[in-house]
């Protein structure tokens, strides 16, 4: 390299740094995403812009998805009336054994495994859509754990082996993703106040993004070992823009489970 | 986010933090907040932190304080906030808080009468600076009463 090759080299070094450090400087690295999404004339993505399209004309649910309230977190059914979940009389008698919160240390969120599902989505750490026209993945964050929604017309596998996630295919009717997903190991809860599940729990998940930043998730569990029929909740979800999902170890460092009433998990 | 070497750097960057506070998504609680803390039961404690365990699912905070009567110094464990992922999208960083700083902590009592409170506000002495935690408790805050 001669000299003046090493000054050009130099300056363009300079020049980049004068460009990126002002930014790198305030910015953690999953704050610098491209801007990608419609915009506000302030730069803001612009939530209320029409839901995006895929290439191929189905509807782009891809994207960094937050639950709008995390009380469904806490109850599943806080938008419907108690005597609206039909509970199974063993059911019943678990849920309200669980309500007051005496079992919380029996739950399986509070010992750092999977949420299940649809708990997981209303957990509230963010989660991404990962879309392709065969296969969408769901990243997220919490507990840094994943799903697959197969697209491809496979069937589930009868007799699968029991799973805290489950197993789940996806169709598309009109504007909205229809996911099924069974497979379940029994174990979750459905919420914080300890609704059961168990094997035979079925979800039924259908996502329509309403527009850019906005989508509605209307659930139906269909557990005939919990309940006496299949019974529906609505949830809203929010885009949440121009960030990234962060790793999350929940079995770091978990000192709650010590403080909590209950006993510990078998 | 634009423009950040105006002589406005640091009104802007407060502006982004009450953002980031305003738009932050609520903190993740991987279980019950009225299972483990009374929200009836708000306590307000002055110390020097002692060790910051910047863990997840939950960062620690521990605080030395000292009893205004009989003049003893106790330890006290803070849960601040969901974890570092929440309080990093809140603009907090895992150097704010360090050994010796002095803080004030409003947040709830544990049930289980150990020093223990959820914090939902720190106050740094030195600067005045208020922080908030993102501790959103998931449940009503009076909560069915428990039986022990």
């Amino acid at each position: 390299m001669n000299a003046r090759s090493t000054v050009a080299l130099a300056s363009l070094v300079a020049l980049l740094g004068a460009v990126a450090l002002p930014r790198a400087a305030h910015a953690q690295w999953w704050q610098n995403v491209p801007r990608t999404g419609p915009r506000t004339a302030s730069g803001e993505v612009d939530l209320a812009a029409p839901a995006p399209r895929t290439k191929d004309g189905r509807p782009d649910l891809a994207g960094i998805w937050n639950p709008h309230s995390n009380k469904y977190l806490r109850d599943i059914a806080a938008d419907i009336r108690p005597e609206d979940v039909p509970f199974q009389p063993w059911a019943k008698k678990v849920a309200d054994e669980r309500a007051d919160g005496s079992h919380s240390r029996e739950d399986p969120d509070a010992n750092c495994l999977p949420q299940g599902v649809p708990r997981i989505g209303a957990a509230p750490a963010p989660w991404k859509f990962v879309q392709t026209p065969d296969l969408i993945v769901v990243v997220h964050e919490a507990f840094s754990l994943w799903r697959q929604i197969f697209l491809d017309g496979r069937k589930l596998a009868a007799n699968a082996n029991p799973t805290w996630l489950g197993y789940s295919t996806g169709r598309w009717e009109g504007n909205t993703l229809v996911v099924d997903t069974r497979g379940f190991n029994g174990k979750t809860w459905l919420d914080q106040v300890g609704k059961p599940t168990t094997e035979k729990l079925h979800v039924i998940e259908r996502y329509t993004r309403k527009d850019y930043g906005h989508m509605d998730l209307e659930i139906t569990i269909d557990d005939p070992g919990a309940y006496t029929r299949p019974w529906t909740v609505k949830q809203d979800l929010t885009l949440l823009p121009d960030t990234e999902l962060l790793e999350f170890i929940c079995n770091e460092n978990n000192r709650d489970l010590e403080h909590l009433p209950g006993k510990p998990l078998q | 986010m634009q423009n950040k070497n105006s002589p406005l750097v640091a009104a802007f960057a407060f502006a982004v933090v009450l953002t980031a506070v305003a738009t932050a998504p609520p903190a993740h609680a991987h279980h019950s907040f009225a299972a483990q803390y009374d929200a009836a039961k708000p306590i307000t404690l002055t110390g020097k932190v002692t060790k910051v365990e910047w863990t997840n699912p939950h960062v620690y905070v521990y605080i030395d304080v000292r009893d205004a009567k009989s003049g003893d110094v106790v330890n006290w464990a803070l849960e601040v906030g969901g974890g570092p992922n929440s309080l990093i999208r809140q603009g907090w960083s895992r150097d704010s808080l360090k050994t010796d700083d002095e803080i004030t902590v409003e947040g709830s009592l544990a049930r289980d009468g150990s020093r223990l409170a959820n914090a939902k506000s720190i106050v740094l002495t030195a600067t005045g600076k208020k922080m908030f935690t993102g501790s959103i408790p998931t449940e009503p805050v009076s909560p069915l009463p428990l039986s022990r």
